[in-house]
């Protein structure tokens, strides 16, 4: 549950950066469309990812509930986090992003 | 054309929105808080200790007292405690008819002698019923959930930018914050927004679309009833005595055949008769599924398996499926505040758009000090279905602490207080609207809600400390739970009165400008551009 938050927190802030106006703010500077592009695909990759380790870890029902509840809670946190701390929540984002993969072999060795 | 149909959809919106707001906010809110029916329920019966007894230790007691206290009961319901309820409850319809029912100590098994309260169920059952007669206000709930789904659609069509303005929220803007928040708090959370109001209409299908059960059933719609809860399936009684068989060893067959589940309600029709049977329930909190049709039927003398069923019906499946998410009994305490907090999100997805409707109106009368009439109306019922509805709540919870405990009818006490109160906010918010302003009403009752609120907890260790006390001895966090959300609630009606000091000028101003890109403000909804190009712009004090 905590790795499908986590990148699901990860695919949004990706998302949100691949749009100019949002990038400006948490970034700074402009957006080339390259760019923009590549955070677009990783954001969605993220957030199918996610979904896939949802469905591994329980029945389908309980993975959907979960992962909806995880889509839910990381968009309001980082929309809310971008609108007060812009800055923290691109902090956060790359923590997560460096964090995710060892929670990931934990739960694998687990 | 197609701007057309965006404008009739904002059309639709606004109004529908307006008209069944207030009522929506009350449903949401009430709504939300049933997702803590038990844990309310606990602290308004705080007498009822929860133990940790197995369920065939439970079902004994029970039984035992059943059948000394209600030898000749035509039917006996037993409701096995669970993690979140620490009751265990029995209750029977006797000789004559009537139905009763007792709490009994689920480890000594004598009825506690509990406050009289309804608790979490009066929430819960305002939510659906409006406190109204059968079946007018299911009637109404139901026409309710019909209108908050045509607002979503008709919002979701009317709003442009749902995927450019995914992310946005302009905080300290005036009109355009609130705008920001009821599209992000909608978006946002729009999967729970969706569900749960696309189930509820399937929760009440068998009342508003009767037409699937016609065409299967034909008009033997009592056959229905029955696939659905074999419990109340009724046999006649045999007349002849015969010694009901002991209940607990039934509940080993349940485990046997239900690995993953526990039982949650035992029936016993016709007690103490050669023809009596048992029927064993699943408890709905081991699956999202809602699975009403999931049971054990065994011959109540030799104690023997008659019948199991287990709902299969796809269509019954899917309703079931729905039903299971509305409620989420299966939600542990994580997912039960994820849901909490989606409700709150609806109820204020309801409050901002309420607010935003009048916001716009307000502006173009901004210059002068004359509000016409039906925007102060609009404003009084806005007051009194959000702080004045707060103030009923919180209200009710005094009044489970201050009332005596041996008043007659005393739950019924506590539900009139929480009318009476509710009534007098609205009375002031008139009074203010219409004499004054309303931000002195919304102060004023924000301010008294603070207040209320925040000394819950003070009024709680005071009337029931002994109780707070042991259940934080023994590391169980319901009791204070509720003390410490309402602390937060109280600070956060604090926060919004605070935010209504001054003569109110700030909160009208609409900036020309976005500052972060310098780019217009765009106005999305049609209404919008009605009050950029014809409004004044108040600049907000810096």
């Amino acid at each position: 549950m905590l790795l499908v938050t986590l990148l699901c927190y990860v695919g949004f802030a990706a998302l949100s950066l691949s749009m100019p106006r949002h990038y400006a703010d948490l970034a700074g500077g402009t957006l080339s469309t390259a760019r923009g592009r590549s955070l677009k695909v990783l954001g969605g990759c993220a957030l199918l990812v996610s979904l896939i380790v949802a469905l591994g870890l329980q029945s389908t029902g309980f993975a959907l509930v979960h992962w909806f509840a995880a889509l839910m809670g990381s968009a309001v946190s980082l929309v809310f986090l971008m609108s007060y701390w812009p800055r923290q929540a691109l902090w956060l984002a790359g923590i997560v992003a460096f964090v995710s993969p060892i929670v990931a072999f934990i739960q694998l060795l687990a | 054309m197609k701007e057309g149909f965006r404008q009739a959809m904002a059309w639709l919106h606004t109004w529908a929105g307006l008209t069944f707001g207030w009522l929506l906010f009350a449903i949401f809110l009430t709504g939300t808080l049933s997702y803590f029916k038990e844990e309310i329920t606990q602290w308004t019966q705080p007498e009822i200790v929860p133990h940790q007894v197995s369920a065939a230790a439970s079902v004994d007691r029970a039984q035992q007292w059943l059948q000394q206290n209600a030898g000749d009961a035509r039917r006996w319901f037993i409701n096995l405690p669970d993690e979140r309820t620490p009751e265990l409850a029995v209750s029977w319809t006797n000789a004559k008819g009537r139905f009763e029912r007792k709490s009994l100590d689920s480890l000594s098994g004598v009825p506690v002698q509990a406050r009289e309260s309804s608790g979490g169920e009066f929430f819960y059952r305002f939510h659906f019923q409006l406190q109204m007669p059968y079946p007018w206000g299911r009637w109404l709930a139901s026409l309710a959930a019909m209108v908050m789904f045509v607002a979503l659609v008709s919002g979701i069509i009317t709003h442009k930018k749902i995927f450019k303005e995914f992310f946005t929220f302009r905080p300290r803007k005036g009109q355009r914050t609130w705008l920001d928040g009821h599209n992000a708090v909608a978006v946002l959370v729009l999967p729970f927004h969706l569900m749960i109001t696309y189930s509820s209409l399937v929760i009440f299908m068998t009342m508003i679309m009767p037409l699937s059960i016609l065409t299967t059933y034909g008009k033997d719609t009592q056959t229905f009833f029955d696939d659905l809860f074999p419990a109340f399936k009724s046999a006649p009684a045999a007349g002849t005595h015969a010694t009901l068989a002991p209940l607990s060893p039934m509940l080993e067959v349940a485990r046997e055949k239900w690995p993953n589940e526990r039982v949650g309600l035992v029936t016993v029709n016709n007690p103490g008769d050669a023809g009596a049977s048992v029927t064993l329930t699943a408890s709905g909190a081991d699956h999202i599924a809602h699975q009403p049709g999931t049971a054990l039927t065994f011959d109540g003398v030799t104690g023997e398996l008659k019948n199991e069923t287990r709902m299969s019906a796809a269509s019954l499946l899917l309703a079931g499926g729905l039903y299971g998410l509305h409620m989420g009994h299966f939600a542990g305490p994580f997912l039960r505040w994820l849901y909490f907090l989606c409700g709150v999100g609806g109820t204020a997805m309801i409050g901002t758009g309420l607010v935003i409707w009048l916001g716009k109106r307000r502006l173009k009368h901004a210059r002068s000090d004359v509000i016409p009439f039906e925007l102060r109306l609009v404003e009084m019922l806005n007051i009194a279905s959000m702080s004045g509805l707060m103030l009923a709540i919180v209200s009710f919870f005094w009044a489970n602490r201050l009332l005596p405990v041996g008043l007659a009818g005393r739950s019924d006490w506590e539900v009139k207080t929480f009318f009476c109160v509710w009534g007098l906010a609205l009375l002031h918010a008139l009074a203010r609207v219409f004499l004054r302003d309303g931000r002195t009403a919304w102060r004023e009752q924000l301010t008294l809600a603070a207040l209320l609120f925040c000394s819950l907890p003070v009024l709680d260790a005071v009337t029931a400390g002994s109780y707070l006390r042991l259940s934080l001895e023994q590391g169980r966090w319901v009791l204070p739970g509720v003390d410490l959300t309402a602390l937060a609630t109280g600070l956060f009606m604090a926060w919004g009165a605070l935010r209504f000091r001054g003569d109110g000028k700030a909160a009208l101003a609409v900036r020309p400008t976005t500052p972060s890109t310098g780019e217009p403000l765009s106005p999305d909804a049609p209404g919008d551009r009605v009050i950029a190009t014809r409004t004044p712009i108040v600049q907000e004090p810096r």
